[in-house]
């Protein structure tokens, strides 16, 4: 890409605006996605009843459109993506709300709603709009007299949260109420709140143990492993260590194989096994390097909407690389979550695209007298 | 939710006052806290990255599944379902590093072995030419159903199996066929190379080599966990010689089943256990109940006059008779609608020695009235009578017994004979070699004993069973034994005859005719229990189908045949003394100078009523037992 300085287009402007480190990262991230997807290949295409070749075209198109996507995202203004954000989380509340009435059951939850070539899980997308809406709200209530920003986004939080509880999806719901209590934690919410709001999620996710009977299973199980069925996280275990330093080599891996998940959910095992530590601390440390990139270049930052989305956004994201590497690893009760890019999944990988789209957009270098927040309507 | 409220109101002042001064603190408040929120996904991240060193490096998870799969050239996923597919994945059980461990008997000769074995499955879809395949591999395995392999090779799945237990020969041969999509699974496969011959203490593994029954059932968890080989009390010739003798006399005599035990009288090792009609070790899935039915400790029969042996000694032990005591077999006895008679009796008083030597049922019973029911129920139960016997087998039963309420002096009277009450084969024969081993208690065990049992405790006196000794050996010189005499090894022992029960009643001519035997009788070794079960008498034993006449002979036959393969000689050329410290009139008198003792038998007998408490085990009653007992010979 030989753009010039002077070069003056969408494109060129884009080129020289954008944290060009960050997506350096993200397109590792796509990359290496696309190798453990042929490593994973033989045994998904099996799994999902379909011939390799239609398998690995049709997550190249997912990889090439969630590509796309972060581009295509990244090029817009910070409030095109607000609009967009808006949009989106409008379509996500409906679409989830819909799959309680329409959606494709699978494993005892409705989450998925069934379109022409794969099924989506509207939630996925709520993620990233949500944080984005979120952001606008806290940031033009504290801006505004009389604007109730945080009422009102506690209130789209709570319906989120009624419709999730409803799927069931827990572990989506807590990824979304821990985003939203960190946007309020960076937005300056004071400390007692503070102190109130994660004992708000302690206690929710206590009485997710006690109510919800597989919530409490799978706690169990990670507390005393022999309590119960505890082979896929053992199976995982025994991939990272057949793996050791270096791994078995690329495609030499059994997991994939065996876990039924292995290229989604235990997409870290699989690593974990074929490629060994060390690519497998260069993943983590791709993320850790994304998260904290963006959280410490907000510091620079004079708005306050960007500064709470982009830490939304980042937060989101980051959580959900932990929650998959940290389950796969045993560090944290089993929760079935994608690794960003690197798992195999449609929906989420386009999901994840637009949350990083967003975050590109929102962090590109602008002048300093463009006020964003001005520009609400 | 948390609410803006307390927040807003300051806000609000301080933008009103100096705008810009209040953003630019919350924004350096929220810069402190963009700090706190990176530290704290370091802090995640650090965490997965310990985790994951964890994982790989310093404490990597041993790995048998992985490495067991890494075997098999292609992933195994069977037809289309997910959970489906993890299943099959999944070795067939947790095999451990190493195979299950051998049994062997107590020479070291192999009674069960795992070998190494290998299943056949194919992978249709890699297939180019199924029927060619199924051609090919016909050729090799001639046991294949030509059809039914090329049904399954026709299918749409990518896993079925072929063939189970795969010889390494033809694993070689399919190799060679070069069919595309032809693969093999580890596995093994348990041999018995004795056969038929210990099937029932075996038991038998399931197609995922779990133990079913048997010794694989009771040391399952053992054979896995412990390579070293399983080491039984069992020696297999002699459980060979008394297979033989059992299926040679069962023919002979037309007998439904058979039942034979060789115990060391003096360390309770089973040396032998069969159990006719039995069935091939290998094939224990082919097997029916009643092949499977081991009647050594899950038949529980009435044992009838070998019975008569506890009576002699509770009644000697307790002083509740002396030998010279003499009792009426004269009169029938007629308790309600009960008749006890005797078979062939006498019909006169008999002396103690003998009411053994010629099994009077009267006489027995009048000597279990003198024993009385409490001190009577308390020997048993000292016996181990009351409860499963003990041994490690699974399949050991609970014997049979009535309650104490219903124990009335019918019931302590026909017990007396081995009537009313039911016990496993292998409980008579326990009770029986404590008798003649000086009266120590055993433990009946399956498995090889270094030395005698070091908590054995004496339940009778030394001089009781030196007295019954004698009067086994009277039986065989004397009495209705005599055809189970063995020239030198100074059989003894005592028949039992006991018609089977149906329903409230007992069958004519259906019995269960048992020789329970020890020998050498001067210094005894081996028990020896000879059963038929439903035997019908021919030519040869004048149509008699009584223990004397079918059971006692081949006792005698096995004792010929085993006590060599024991080292044991037989003594010729001192047998007339040694017979002549073991004989006893059959009507010896009273020794000058003897009283009658003041009920000594509370001072000297530790296992005698006040120390046992009454039996803890729950008796099972035995439906009408009573009143079947109108016309019971005993012979």
């Amino acid at each position: 890409m030989a753009l010039s300085r002077s070069d003056n287009s969408v494109l060129g402007r884009w080129w020289w605006t954008v944290d060009r480190w960050t997506l350096l990262a993200v397109g590792t991230l796509i990359g290496f996605g696309y190798v453990m997807m042929l490593a994973a290949s033989p045994a998904v295409a099996e799994r999902i009843h379909q011939s390799r070749d239609v398998f690995i075209l049709k997550q190249v198109v997912f990889l090439a459109l969630a590509g796309l996507t972060v581009v295509g995202v990244s090029l817009l203004s910070p409030r095109g993506v607000r609009r967009l954000a808006l949009l989106g989380c409008l379509a996500a509340l409906a679409l989830t709300a819909a799959t309680l009435v329409m959606g494709v059951e699978i494993k005892g939850a409705r989450r998925w709603i069934s379109v022409p070539g794969m099924t989506v899980q509207p939630s996925e997308f709520l993620k990233p709009c949500f944080a984005v809406v979120a952001a606008w709200l806290l940031s033009q209530g504290q801006r505004r007299r009389h604007f109730p920003g945080m009422l009102l986004a506690g209130a789209i939080f709570i319906v989120i949260a009624m419709l999730l509880k409803s799927q069931p999806d827990m572990g989506m719901l807590a990824v979304i109420a821990a985003v939203f209590f960190v946007q309020l934690f960076v937005g300056g919410l004071n400390l007692p709140l503070v102190g109130v709001g994660a004992g708000g999620l302690v206690a929710a996710a206590g009485a997710a143990y006690a109510f919800f009977p597989h919530v409490r299973s799978r706690v169990t199980r990670f507390l005393d492993p022999a309590s119960g069925d505890s082979y896929q996280v053992n199976t995982a275990l025994e991939a990272f260590g057949n793996g050791g330093l270096l791994g078995r080599g690329p495609g030499e891996g059994r997991v994939k194989d065996v876990l039924p998940d292995a290229h989604a959910d235990f997409v870290f095992a699989v690593v974990g096994e074929e490629f060994g530590m060390v690519v497998c601390l260069v993943v983590l440390g791709l993320f850790g390097f994304i998260v904290l990139r963006g959280l410490l270049r907000l510091l620079a930052e004079q708005d306050l909407f960007i500064v709470l989305a982009s830490c939304g956004l980042v937060t989101s994201f980051g959580l959900q690389a932990f929650v998959n590497m940290g389950s796969s690893l045993h560090l944290i009760p089993t929760k079935g979550m994608t690794l960003p890019f690197v798992s195999y999944g449609g929906s989420s990988v386009l999901a994840v695209a637009l949350g990083i789209g967003m975050l590109l957009a929102l962090t590109r270098r602008r002048a300093r007298s463009e006020p964003v927040w001005s520009t609400a309507s | 939710m948390t609410d803006a409220q307390p927040q807003a109101p300051c806000t609000r002042t301080a933008h009103a006052i100096a705008p810009d001064v209040a953003r630019r603190a919350a924004m350096e408040k929220t810069r402190g806290r963009l700090v706190i929120a990176s530290l704290g996904f370091s802090l995640l991240f650090g965490a997965v990255a310990l985790k994951l060193a964890g994982a790989t490096v310093m404490f990597p998870m041993q790995s048998k599944r992985l490495d067991r799969l890494a075997q098999l050239p292609n992933p195994i996923s069977a037809d289309a379902s997910a959970p489906a597919s993890g299943a099959l994945a999944m070795p067939p059980r947790d095999a451990g590093p190493h195979t299950r461990a051998m049994v062997v008997d107590r020479n070291g000769e192999i009674l069960a072995i795992s070998l190494p074995t290998a299943g056949l499955y194919a992978n249709p879809r890699e297939m180019m030419d199924t029927d060619e395949a199924a051609r090919k591999l016909k050729s090799v395995l001639p046991s294949l159903d030509l059809q039914v392999v090329r049904a399954r090779l026709a299918s749409e799945k990518q896993f079925v199996y072929l063939a189970r237990n795969i010889t390494p020969n033809e694993h070689l041969a399919i190799n060679n066929l070069g069919i595309p999509g032809v693969y093999f699974q580890a596995t093994e496969r348990r041999r018995y190379p004795q056969g038929r011959v210990a099937a029932h203490v075996m038991g038998g593994v399931d197609v995922d080599a779990r133990g079913v029954a048997g010794v694989e059932r009771a040391f399952d968890q053992r054979l896995r966990d412990d390579p070293t080989p399983l080491k039984l009390s069992l020696d297999v010739r002699v459980q060979a010689a008394m297979r033989d003798e059992l299926s040679q006399s069962m023919a002979e005599f037309h007998a439904i089943g058979a039942c034979g035990i060789v115990m060391d009288v003096h360390t309770g090792e089973v040396i032998a256990m069969v159990s006719l009609p039995d069935f091939d070790a290998n094939k224990a899935g082919e097997a029916t109940n009643e092949q499977r039915f081991n009647r050594a400790v899950t038949g529980m029969y009435e044992p009838g006059s070998t019975f008569k042996l506890q009576t002699a000694a509770m009644a000697l032990d307790s002083g509740a008779a002396q030998l010279w005591s003499s009792f009426d077999a004269a009169h029938n006895i007629r308790i309600g609608r009960f008749t006890i008679q005797d078979f062939e009796g006498k019909h006169r008083v008999l002396t103690f020695p003998e009411v053994i030597a010629y099994s009077s049922n009267l006489g027995a019973a009048h000597m279990a009235q003198q024993v009385g029911t409490e001190r009577q129920r308390s020997w048993l139960h000292a016996m181990g009578m009351f409860t499963r016997v003990g041994i490690e087998l699974p399949e050991q039963g609970q014997p049979i017994v009535q309650p104490a309420a219903n124990w009335k002096e019918i019931a302590t009277m026909t017990v007396g004979f081995g009537h009313g009450i039911a016990v496993s084969p292998l409980h008579v024969v326990r009770g029986t070699a404590v008798l003649a081993n000086g009266g120590m208690m055993l433990h009946p065990t399956i498995l090889e004993a270094e030395a005698p049992q070091s908590d054995e405790h004496r339940i009778m006196r030394q001089s009781t069973s030196d007295t019954v000794r004698k009067l086994m050996r009277l039986v065989v010189t004397d009495g209705y034994g005599k055809p189970a005499d063995v020239p030198g090894y100074f059989v003894g022992g005592k028949t039992g005859t006991a018609e089977k029960t149906l329903g409230h009643g007992y069958r004519k001519h259906a019995n269960i005719s048992a020789f329970m035997s020890v020998f050498p009788m001067n210094a005894p070794r081996y028990a020896v229990y000879f059963m038929l079960d439903e035997p019908k008498g021919n030519a040869s034993t004048a149509g008699y189908s009584t223990a004397g006449a079918v059971s006692a002979p081949g006792a005698g036959r096995v004792i010929a045949r085993i006590a060599p393969m024991l080292g044991l000689m037989p003594e010729t050329v001192t047998a007339a003394a040694t017979q002549a410290t073991l004989s006893m009139p059959l009507r010896p008198g009273r020794p000058a100078g003897w009283r009658p003792p003041v009920d000594t038998s509370l001072a000297h007998a530790p296992a005698h009523p006040q120390e046992v408490p009454a039996p803890q085990q729950p008796v099972i009653p035995r439906q009408e037992a009573g009143p079947s007992i109108t016309s019971v010979a005993a012979r």
